[in-house]
């Protein structure tokens, strides 16, 4: 163990990771990224099966998908929110919007979780919303306010002492006076280019445009870009209200996002947005526009910037589009393969809620994207919420899960034929 | 420190009396109705359903018509709680509150109460049951929202007489500690009599 901690370290330095370390480390941070134990020994082990699995079994039989499709219970995770499946493929990282991370693991391979047990326990986590892995390994969690990075995560995983640095300090993603809760679940993945990209959504309904320079400094309502050694960082993305998910197209290498719109203006208004980016800089029109084409009333009488990229797709209003993923299996019919999966979590102020689904995107030759449901059932006929789906990504066998923050589970969506 | 607590106490009480001779009684019938656009959250027993909403059932009436009219108000701001609150009557608030106060939490402590976070037991308790009208319960709330009031509370976007001075003192590490003892506390709502 000390020779592989070793040669980890030596790994790290050979390929020249400058990580930086922040003034305000906590100790077993510091601990960690010194490969030292922390002392902290124990894991919280969530239960699976039992009478709270046979609810939420009980619950997918009422869900509807397309012929040949099936929909199955993978693992109960408490407040499970955006998903990243290891390289390797053996542990899937499941953040929240509270203080844990969970590792879940199906080690008998029969495509259900036999262990779910919290992430790097000796951490204290503040909303780590959104893992994600690069292809060589690295896991990434990006928090309300900081960004971290565990090398070698899935071996690691296994131990409570799981090395782990600093990408971006505490404080250091936004100016700490610009923290909030509820647009701060963060979401990270790395792109072709190598580089991770992290969006960071703006803190009020419509932004007020005294506060609009110093977030398009920052990022802050759009999406920043740095090196994964933590140096680079650039904004790349303006003009986003709250994005909470978002993929690289595997065939063009571009970038796709959700974004949750204005509420207060309507049942039927704005509408929600699947958004494709060709290039750096460019600007999405928030707060101009509060989704599609739909004006705010703040800044009614307010000239847009002249180039503002409009949606490639628009969602119902206030389904509350968040994770999702390009489908990269084989296991599913041809006309999915390179579609985008996302997850509706469901509307909160709408008189009759809608969304609470997972919903498929389609993109033509010519790059026009059009969605339909894919699965759906989680509203009852009483409009109470069964479940509430977060992100969508795939598994290595070609299904894919799709996570559920309400029920605290992970379901498993596979084809049969 | 403790001077300042002393005074924030006098403040409490003074509030507390002037709160009592000035509600408006709230009706918890119609005030379940208005819960509909709450319940997605909050919960329709007041028992949140997502993390970043805080339980509201059992809380004292005071504390909730007081939170609703200043998001209502503008004086205090929250990406959804300001557009919720805006097209509320003062009736339907007084009636919100009624229905959610009307239920009853229950607090379970298991840790030994001499570790509860002195600058807050005066006023939230040991368990995080609120022992004044002015003064939200804690018990069993995720540690993040905690977190996020006090820091808000701390850098001015939220005000109130007492907190705002609580809050100035405390360091990051001291105020997630004071967020991790009330998150700890289980939580139970049951109906009201």
């Amino acid at each position: 163990m000390k020779n592989l901690l070793f040669s980890m370290a030596a790994l790290a330095a050979s390929a020249g990771f400058a990580w930086a370390q922040g003034a305000a480390v906590p100790d077993n941070l510091e601990k960690l990224g010194n490969f030292q134990t922390t002392g902290v020994t124990e894991f919280t082990y969530i239960e699976q099966g039992g009478d709270y699995a046979a609810g939420i079994k009980a619950t997918l039989e009422r869900i509807t998908l397309p012929d040949g499709f099936k929909i199955g219970l993978y693992a109960i995770v408490p407040d499970a929110r955006h998903m990243a499946v290891g390289p390797q493929g053996i542990v899937t990282i499941v953040g929240t919007r509270k203080d844990k991370v969970w590792s879940v693991t199906d080690r008998n391979k029969d495509r259900v979780a036999d262990e779910v047990k919290d992430f790097a326990p000796s951490l204290t986590f503040a909303i780590p919303n959104g893992p994600c892995f690069s292809k060589d390994g690295f896991l990434y969690i990006a928090e309300q306010n900081r960004v971290l990075l565990f090398p070698a995560a899935e071996f690691f995983y296994e131990s409570p002492d799981v090395a782990a640095f600093n990408l971006v300090a505490q404080g250091d993603l936004i100016p700490p006076e610009d923290v909030s809760y509820n647009h701060t679940a963060r979401v990270c993945k790395i792109g072709p280019d190598g580089k991770i990209y992290i969006s960071l959504g703006q803190p009020f309904n419509v932004a007020p445009a005294e506060n609009l320079e110093r977030y398009n400094k920052w990022g802050i309502g759009g999406m920043i870009r740095m090196n994964t050694d933590g140096t680079g960082r650039e904004v790349y993305t303006y003009g986003i209200r709250n994005s909470v998910g978002h993929d690289f197209d595997p065939k063009t290498g571009d970038l796709w996002f959700t974004d949750n719109q204005v509420d207060g203006m309507g049942d039927d208004i704005p509408p929600g947005e699947i958004n494709h980016q060709t290039a750096k800089g460019q600007n999405f029109g928030f707060p101009w526009y509060g989704g599609g084409s739909v004006r705010t009333n703040e800044y009614m009488g307010e000239e847009p910037p002249a180039d503002v990229v409009m949606p490639a797709v628009e969602q119902v209003a206030h389904a509350a589009d968040l994770g999702m993923s390009f489908y990269t299996g084989k296991m599913f019919p041809a006309k999915y393969r390179g579609a985008i999966f996302s997850a509706q979590h469901g509307s909160w102020n709408r008189t009759t809620p809608v969304g609470a689904r997972v919903m498929v995107t389609f993109i033509d030759d010519e790059g026009m994207a059009t969605s339909e449901p894919f699965a759906e059932g989680w509203i009852d006929e009483n409009d109470e919420y069964l479940g509430r789906p977060v992100d969508v990504t795939n598994l290595r066998d070609g299904s894919i899960l799709v996570s559920d923050d309400l029920a605290g589970a992970i379901y498993r969506i596979w084809y049969e034929g | 420190m403790r001077l300042g607590l002393v005074a924030a106490l006098g403040g409490v009480f003074l509030a507390g009396a002037v709160s009592a001779s000035g509600d408006l009684a709230g009706d918890p019938v119609a005030g379940r109705k208005v819960a509909g656009m709450c319940r997605t959250c909050h919960g329709l027993d007041g028992y949140a359903k997502i993390p970043i909403a805080p339980h509201i059932g059992g809380e004292p009436a005071g504390y909730l018509v007081a939170q609703l009219t200043a998001f209502r108000d503008g004086t205090r701001v929250h990406e959804m709680m300001s557009v919720v609150a805006r097209g509320l009557s003062d009736a339907q608030i007084a009636d919100v509150a009624a229905w959610y106060a009307g239920h009853r939490a229950v607090a379970r402590l298991t840790a030994d109460p001499a570790g509860a976070p002195a600058a807050c037991v005066a006023c939230h308790g040991a368990d995080g049951i609120a022992l004044f009208e002015d003064a939200p319960n804690l018990a069993g709330e995720t540690n993040i929202y905690i977190d996020t009031q006090l820091k808000a509370f701390r850098g001015g976007k939220r005000m109130h007489e007492i907190m705002s001075d609580v809050a100035a003192e405390m360091t990051d590490a001291e105020i997630r500690a004071v967020a991790d003892w009330y998150a700890a506390v289980g939580l139970k709502i049951t109906a009201g009599e």
